[in-house]
């Protein structure tokens, strides 16, 4: 059992990280602790296993007292914390070595070491990975081993902090599966998240808000409280933000935090109507019509604008010479694989690759980690050369030198966690970094940095001579984008633009993603979100091993849910409970739903024609 | 990427990989002294005969091995060359202006280069017989000793693994900072103050992601118990088993070996 008691904390001196924090963990619970950014949350996880000690108010682990020294040691072995990142907190090259760490710590016998290692790979799905190098695993199995490494220690409590906000959706559930396994095996976790399809699983939700406890009770009682969730800049789980959507639409529901539930709860709100009308509900729901009802038959795109970029058969490997590629083949074929993951051994990264984009359109790109998204983006401004195939922009063959020079200037890649590359001295010199490699006079370098500066949504008087360094991480992250605009690029291509950001942050790139697109920039953005991209794209490309699994308009690829369903990427959540409610007898009519407010406004208009 | 392959690690099984990593470092080191005492090219045999014979005892094919030492051969080529205008004795071959070729030259010349190549395919084999992480647990253990003289023996093999464990992550981000920082048209070549501000650009990220992973990987070191060497365990503990006396054995012998026909031939 965990005690804190009116916890104070401040990292200096002035502004409180925790403040006043009044929470008991019992044992065997699965707690989960919400909050946007700066609500104290990973303060409040370093105060659990004393890796920080409370100013005012105690903390104490089966009775044991953080701030007292002597007991610092049995603490942390009883407390173990998983961090957000996976490549920081894993010590050693080899995973049976990096799991060793904490027994080896805490002078365990090496006999015991070794069958404590074997032991908690097996717990996490890792079994017979001892021996692999660390590095070379995914984000997820890397976050899996991290969990081992703490497992070995054999402690009461687990506490993830925000062990999942870096990972992909597969990696996301593997994570969860391992931490709901240890629950059942009556361990106590602490999930620290601002995810709330994970904390819908939780016994027992905590919502911190600027270091106090804003919301306490079950994932029901919290999480149906839309409004004041999404006052503290969290987000409601989507089976909420319907009941909320269904509400304002005057059809009162009660929100469920379970999908199923909430699915059974609006089918019983609409099924006594429609038992005495079972066989003109099909009709009835064509009329009531979602906002495009042509979407599933219609696969192609509405094509607008000119092509400007064309990839034609397009193959690469990171593998030049032909003979090694056909070794590497043989040898895959009886190399040992995960439980689950992607495999490194796969020989080609691209496949046949054919693809137009057109000016003005925001085409999305989803796939897996590893499916060949990020080598595909790269070969849009000629960073790297098919292996087989050309990538043509406005024409021309990005295979020629002069030719691959110049797409730097008018393809735009803002890369993964882009906050990463910034280096200058002042903001404004690192947005003028592209424009002056550009060889731009330094008048119009000044004009660029404003104009780009001004796109994202940073004001250039407050931050131009600040250092990037000192900006908040969503702000660092506008000033890479402006770096990327200011080249005034006719095309910006996004590697996963919102990774890692908390649900405000998320909404706000979101929106600024469509603004750019409104105003007329080609956009093609890379994401594993089937909502944000359901939301946004007007087109839609699936990546898989490789290879293009399905191309088309939002509608039409969200149609083919079988395809997604075995490539793993699953649908947006208002698809994915209208083909509950259907199921469940609910006319809400054959078309895809992008949005949980058109499901809304389907199921409104159909509670209208019913009445 | 992977073109720098000099010595490193082959998978296998065998006595010598089972072998303790320190007498392997030792060993390695003695091996050396002891192609050194060699004084004539017929003293060479028997280290070349040994480096042979332990190849095949580690079963690492000749192709393999030939690939490790490729990188350095230059250095033998150079070492080579440049003994063969420094050693005068025997007659003349060759006249150059100030260059000159010798009999005495050209034998000194292939005994150098003889006996080069014979030290790096040693010390290539200790390497790829062993994992990093094993020598420098080894170096460790081996810097104990001086440990009452102040030398941070545990802190420096520690530091040796957290580095060899970074290394890999640190040339994938260098690798990804610097196509961005292309993407956005940065070059090397074009001028002394384009280059200066590439550069720039792509090692302060680097710089920076190094402080942050230091500050968290350091309290995840913390969370996970680390206070130091005091009460530390090993999971595999380092033990001297009976292939370890053997293996010195045999480097003795060698060394017998190559003092007596040093002796026998150079008169």
């Amino acid at each position: 059992m965990i005690r804190c008691e009116n916890i104070v904390y401040s990292y200096d001196g002035a502004t409180r990280a925790l403040d006043g924090v009044k929470l008991t963990i019992a044992d065997g619970e699965f707690l989960c602790v919400l909050g946007g950014n700066g609500s104290g949350k990973s303060t409040l996880a370093k105060h659990l296993n004393a890796l920080l000690v409370p100013d005012k108010g105690r903390v104490t682990v089966e009775g044991l007292d953080t701030a007292d020294p002597e007991y610092v040691y049995d603490i942390r072995s009883r407390v173990g914390l998983v961090f957000q990142n996976p490549d920081d907190q894993l010590v050693a090259t080899l995973v049976a070595d990096d799991v060793a760490f904490g027994p080896e710590n805490l002078g365990v016998a090496p006999q015991d070491i070794e069958a404590g290692v074997a032991r908690a790979l097996d717990a996490v799905g890792l079994g017979g990975f001892e021996r692999r190098e660390t590095h070379a695993l995914s984000g997820g199995q890397k976050q899996r081993v991290a969990i081992a490494g703490v497992l070995a220690m054999k402690p009461h409590v687990i506490v993830l902090d925000e062990a999942t906000a870096m990972l992909d959706p597969r990696g996301r559930r593997g994570l969860m599966r391992a931490a709901r396994a240890l629950h059942e095996q009556g361990m106590t976790v602490v999930m620290i998240t601002h995810f709330m399809e994970e904390a819908a699983d939780a016994d027992r939700v905590v919502v911190l808000d600027q270091g106090k406890i804003a919301l306490e009770g079950t994932p029901a009682e919290v999480l149906t409280h839309a409004d004041e969730l999404l006052g503290l800049e969290l987000d409601v789980p989507p089976s909420c933000a319907l009941a909320v959507a269904l509400g304002r639409g005057g059809v009162a529901v009660t929100p469920q935090v379970d999908e199923d539930a909430m699915v059974a709860e609006i089918a019983r709100a609409f099924t006594g109507a429609a038992a005495q009308g079972e066989a003109p509900a099909r009709p009835a729901a064509g009329e009531a019509g979602g906002p495009a009802a042509t979407g599933s038959s219609c696969p192609a795109a509405a094509s607008a604008g000119e092509v400007c970029l064309a990839l034609k058969g397009v193959s690469y490997s990171y593998e030049t010479s032909s003979r090694e590629r056909a070794r590497r083949s043989r040898r895959r074929a009886s190399a040992r694989r995960a439980a689950w993951g992607s495999d490194p051994n796969e020989v080609w990264a691209l496949r046949d690759v054919d693809l137009t984009v057109r000016q003005g359109e925001l085409l999305g790109i989803a796939g897996h980690t590893g499916s060949g998204k990020s080598t595909l983006i790269q070969h849009l401004n000629g960073l790297i050369h098919p292996t087989e195939g050309t990538v043509e922009l406005f024409g021309a063959d990005l295979a020629g030198r002069r030719a691959a020079a110049a797409a730097k200037g008018r393809v735009g890649i803002v890369f993964q966690y882009p906050e990463q590359q910034l280096f200058a001295r002042t903001v404004f010199e690192d947005v003028a970094f592209g424009p002056r490699n550009l060889g731009m006079s330094e008048s119009e370098v000044a004009e660029r940095v404003r104009e780009a500066l001004d796109s994202v949504g940073l004001a250039f008087d407050e931050v131009a001579e600040k250092s990037p360094f000192a900006l908040s991480g969503g702000q660092q992250r506008r000033c890479a984008f402006a770096g990327v605009i200011a080249m005034r690029p006719d095309v910006l291509v996004l590697d996963e633009p919102v990774a890692g950001l908390d649900p405000a942050a998320r909404r706000e790139f979101l929106d600024l993603i469509a603004r750019l697109n409104e105003q007329g920039l080609t956009v093609i953005m890379v994401s594993h979100s089937m909502d944000d991209l359901a939301s946004l794209a007007d087109r839609i490309v699936v990546l898989n091993e490789g290879r293009v699994a399905l191309e088309g308009v939002p509608r039409a690829v969200f149609a083919r849910a079988e395809e997604l369903e075995r490539i793993g990427l699953g649908l947006p959540a208002a698809e994915r409970m209208a083909r509950r409610l259907r199921a469940a007898g609910v006319p809400v009519g054959e078309d895809v739903f992008l949005t949980v407010d058109e499901l809304a406004g389907a199921l409104c208009s159909l509670k209208g024609v019913r009445s | 990427m992977g073109t720098f392959s000099f010595g490193s690690y082959y998978p296998g099984d065998g006595v010598l990989y089972r072998l303790d990593p320190r007498v392997k470092l030792l060993g390695g080191i003695a091996f050396l002294i002891i192609t050194l005492l060699a004084r004539t090219c017929a003293a060479l045999v028997p280290p070349a005969l040994f480096v042979v014979a332990l190849y095949l005892l580690a079963r690492v094919p000749a192709g393999r091995a030939a690939r490790s030492v490729a990188p350095l051969l230059g250095i033998v080529v150079v070492v080579g060359i440049l003994n063969l205008f420094t050693d005068h004795s025997g007659a003349t071959l060759v006249q150059l202006g100030p260059l000159a070729i010798s009999e005495g030259s050209l034998s000194s010349f292939a005994f150098i280069s003889v006996r080069m190549v014979i030290m790096m395919c040693a010390m290539s084999l200790v390497t790829m017989t062993t994992q990093t992480l094993d020598l420098t647990h080894a170096v460790e253990r081996l810097l104990a000793p001086l440990a009452r003289f102040g030398v941070p023996a545990h802190e420096i093999g520690m530091m040796l693994g957290i580095a060899l464990r970074f290394m890999p992550q640190f040339a994938t981000e260098l690798t990804q900072t610097y196509r961005a920082q292309v993407s956005r048209g940065a070059r090397l070549a074009g001028g002394p103050l384009s280059g200066v501000r590439m550069l720039s650009s792509v090692s302060i990220p680097l710089f920076a992601s190094i402080f942050r992973h230091a500050e968290t990987l350091s309290a995840a070191m913390d969370a996970r118990c680390y206070h130091g060497e005091q009460g530390r365990t090993r999971m595999h503990p380092l033990r001297f088993a009976a292939r370890d006396a053997g293996a010195a054995a045999c480097l003795v012998a060698l060394a017998i070996a190559v003092v007596a026909v040093s002796a026998l031939t150079s008169s």
